[in-house]
């Protein structure tokens, strides 16, 4: 039994797939990751058009205020296991746009990333070796950052 | 020009003078005066208002509104000024959407940002900012962000509050027995980005669409404010990253109009090859969302491929991909070392390698032509009126392109002429833009050749001719610049104090908020599966409609 149970977490750690829903400007680099050069797909990553069958979300850099209801909309609908992947200097505190005050600037407090990805905006590698981290969380049986903790359980959405 | 002029002398002004080549600046004393002066500007064949930019004196306590009203055929421009007070019960204009319709959403606009009240605007609703910005005026100078900011928790409930509501009262307002309904495309649908279009339907058939934007709003017109002049071009950079060269070449020359600096040659030139690098970077992901949006990848997938290319001349220009920060006040940020050209040639090779097979299998796509050869029809008429811009208008056979109509860097000295399509429909701007990249292929060929020649004969020195020094402080003046954008006409007004070590107050006008204001126009009375195709032919970008 255990070893089926094993299989699972294999089975479903190589065929991850990303809601596809973009809150910034990193999903730009997103793009040149699915592109022929970095060819995500060869790791068995995939953008689904529902949340309802995605097992990551990806916080595509910054996340203004008038979207995060919207972020945690779509990250509620998903079936568990899920993870968060954040990309970018905003998703983490806000980056350039720290000054701006009409972003949310602290996202990953309020929804905590499993793995962050540094860059303005992150290169498509990067972004491929985030996605493999968090793979090789699933296969540990790691829970998600997320259902440990973060305010996001405290907001209305 | 002169007739122009003329026109300003029924009226009492404090000055009226030409700026630059193809503008008449002119300030009117009485506000009561502007309709009347817009109709006759109207009527002198200047049909586009882009756009309405307030700036705020609370020390002389007076809101200057900026109108920039242009004639996309004869090219003769007018930059009209007024003051209003700037209390809030008094904060009071008269509306020229009446007049001129693209005016609509560039008023709504300047009443959320500043607050400005549009006497008989059709539609005053706040646009752009969340709602808990409502009714408060953000980019006023003495608006507390910080006291704002403190409370963020319950805005977000305001927002959610909001959102329910306006679900609950659109169930409402509907006849139960009928077969109408509301709903919301965007912003998770995997075509839309984050934007949201609520779409009003009867079954099928789309009877209106009302646009919620602002989901990327990060006030970059505020953030400027708070950066010196440098360090200000990563906020503008950050207008859309698909083509950020051309943004920061804008605002670049809005700051040396006022600090009165030349940039070399070299550097001009240099602007004019890594601005059509952006250019056709952008486009490829334009062409390749217009086929994706109808459901077909390969060809964002060969573009993206060619694209890799392009970035990588960025990428050696300046180290990073999309984000390059490559343009400064004074010139570009770096010298050119002669690997970094041989880059850019590798790109060039793998462009004129991929591009027939493109041509011959999307651009001449039977499918295609059939399914997007009559949708989305843009006349002559609708693009003056609303002010659309770039390729967008262009593919409807209006003649413009800043490149051409008031040269900025280089392009002076570049062969190049207006690509224009026929009748407006959503295949003739994707045509279009897959003619100008070609256009801007050549552009970067001549530019190359252009520099390579300067360099052997000694003319530039690409190690430190690339850059002029720019005082850190600039004088008390005002200044606006136009870019031929990818995505069409950006215009940067910049207004500075005296020894100001920061802009003062920078509007930027991005041309994806006019064109999307025409989705309800171009789709109403089309089907719902139409909606993803036209809104992809707009070739619009969440970052420039926010901003």
């Amino acid at each position: 039994m255990l070893k089926i149970l094993d299989f699972f977490d294999y089975a479903k750690s190589e065929s991850l797939w990303m809601a596809h829903f973009c809150t910034g400007c990193c999903s730009l680099e997103m793009a040149a990751a699915m592109g022929p050069r970095y060819d995500w797909e060869r790791y068995g990553f995939l953008p689904t058009p529902t949340p309802r069958q995605a097992d990551i979300l990806v916080i595509t850099g910054l996340v203004s205020k008038k979207i995060l209801p919207a972020l945690l909309r779509t990250y509620a609908q998903m079936p568990e296991p899920k993870y968060v992947l954040a990309l970018g200097a905003c998703s983490f505190d806000g980056g350039p746009y720290n000054d701006a005050l009409s972003v949310i600037k602290n996202p990953t407090e309020i929804l905590p990333a499993d793995v962050f990805v540094a860059g303005c905006p992150p290169k498509p590698e990067a972004i491929i070796e985030g996605m493999e981290a968090i793979k090789s969380k699933m296969k540990n049986k790691e829970p998600s950052a997320a259902s440990q903790g973060g305010l996001w359980k405290e907001i209305a959405f | 020009m002169k007739r122009i002029l003329r026109l300003f002398d029924a009226f009492e002004t404090e000055y009226v003078e030409p700026y630059k080549s193809s503008w008449i600046k002119a300030k009117l004393k009485r506000q009561d005066d502007l309709r009347a002066v817009a109709e006759a500007l109207k009527e002198e064949g200047l049909r586009s208002l882009v756009t309405v930019s307030p700036t705020d004196f609370p020390d002389e306590s007076r809101m200057e509104m900026n109108y920039f009203f242009e004639d996309l055929q004869t090219k003769r421009n007018c930059w009209l000024k007024c003051d209003i007070p700037r209390t809030p019960d008094q904060c009071r204009i008269d509306s020229l959407t009446p007049l001129f319709a693209g005016a609509d959403w560039s008023e709504r606009e300047a009443f959320s940002m500043f607050g400005v009240d549009f006497a008989d605007h059709p539609d005053l609703r706040p646009i752009i900012v969340s709602q808990d910005f409502y009714g408060k005026a953000p980019f006023r100078k003495d608006f507390d962000w910080e006291a704002h900011e403190a409370d963020t928790l319950n805005h977000l409930k305001t927002i959610v509050n909001d959102f329910e509501k306006e679900q609950q009262n659109s169930d409402a307002n509907l006849d139960p027995d009928g077969s109408e309904t509301v709903l919301n495309w965007g912003p998770t649908h995997p075509a839309s980005g984050p934007i949201r279009l609520k779409v009003h339907c009867d079954g099928e058939e789309v009877i209106g669409i009302d646009p919620d934007i602002g989901y990327v709003w990060r006030a970059l017109e505020h953030l400027v404010t708070q950066k010196d002049f440098i360090g200000a071009i990563v906020a503008v950079e950050r207008l859309c990253f698909m083509d950020n060269i051309n943004s920061m070449v804008g605002y670049c020359m809005a700051v040396e109009e006022i600090a009165e600096i030349q940039i070399t040659p070299f550097a001009a030139w240099m602007r004019v090859l890594l601005g059509e690098t952006a250019r056709i970077s952008s486009h490829m992901m334009g062409l390749g969302g217009f086929f994706n949006m109808m459901g077909l990848h390969t060809l964002a997938m060969w573009n993206m491929d060619v694209r890799e290319f392009f970035l990588d001349f960025l990428e050696s220009y300046s180290g990073a991909r999309i984000a390059t920060a490559a343009i400064e006040p004074g010139g570009v940020r770096y010298g050119l070392q002669s690997n970094m050209l041989d880059e850019l040639q590798k790109a060039l090779d793998k462009f004129d390698a991929t591009k027939e097979d493109i041509r011959s299998i999307f651009v001449k796509n039977p499918t295609m032509k059939l399914r997007a050869g009559t949708l989305g029809i843009l006349t002559t008429d609708m693009i003056e009126q609303y002010a659309l811009c770039g390729p967008v208008a262009r593919a409807g056979g209006v003649r413009t392109d800043i490149r051409l109509d008031e040269p900025y860097a280089a392009y002076s000295e570049v062969e190049m002429a207006y690509i224009t399509q026929e009748t407006g429909t959503a295949k003739d701007r994707f045509t279009q833009l897959f003619n100008e990249l070609e256009q801007s292929v050549d552009i970067i060929k001549q530019a190359k050749k252009r520099i390579e020649a300067g360099i052997a004969d000694g003319e530039f020195n690409p190690t430190k001719d690339h850059m002029v020094k720019v005082p850190k402080k600039l004088p008390k003046g005002e200044a606006i610049s136009r870019v031929e954008w990818a995505r069409g006409e950006v215009l940067m007004h910049l207004v500075t104090e005296e020894k100001a070590k920061s802009p003062y107050r920078l509007k930027m006008k991005a041309p994806s908020f006019n064109h999307t204001m025409m989705l309800d126009h171009l789709l109403r009375g089309q089907t719902l599966s139409d909606i993803p195709l036209v809104f992809g032919s707009l070739y619009i970008c969440q970052g420039d409609l926010d901003r």
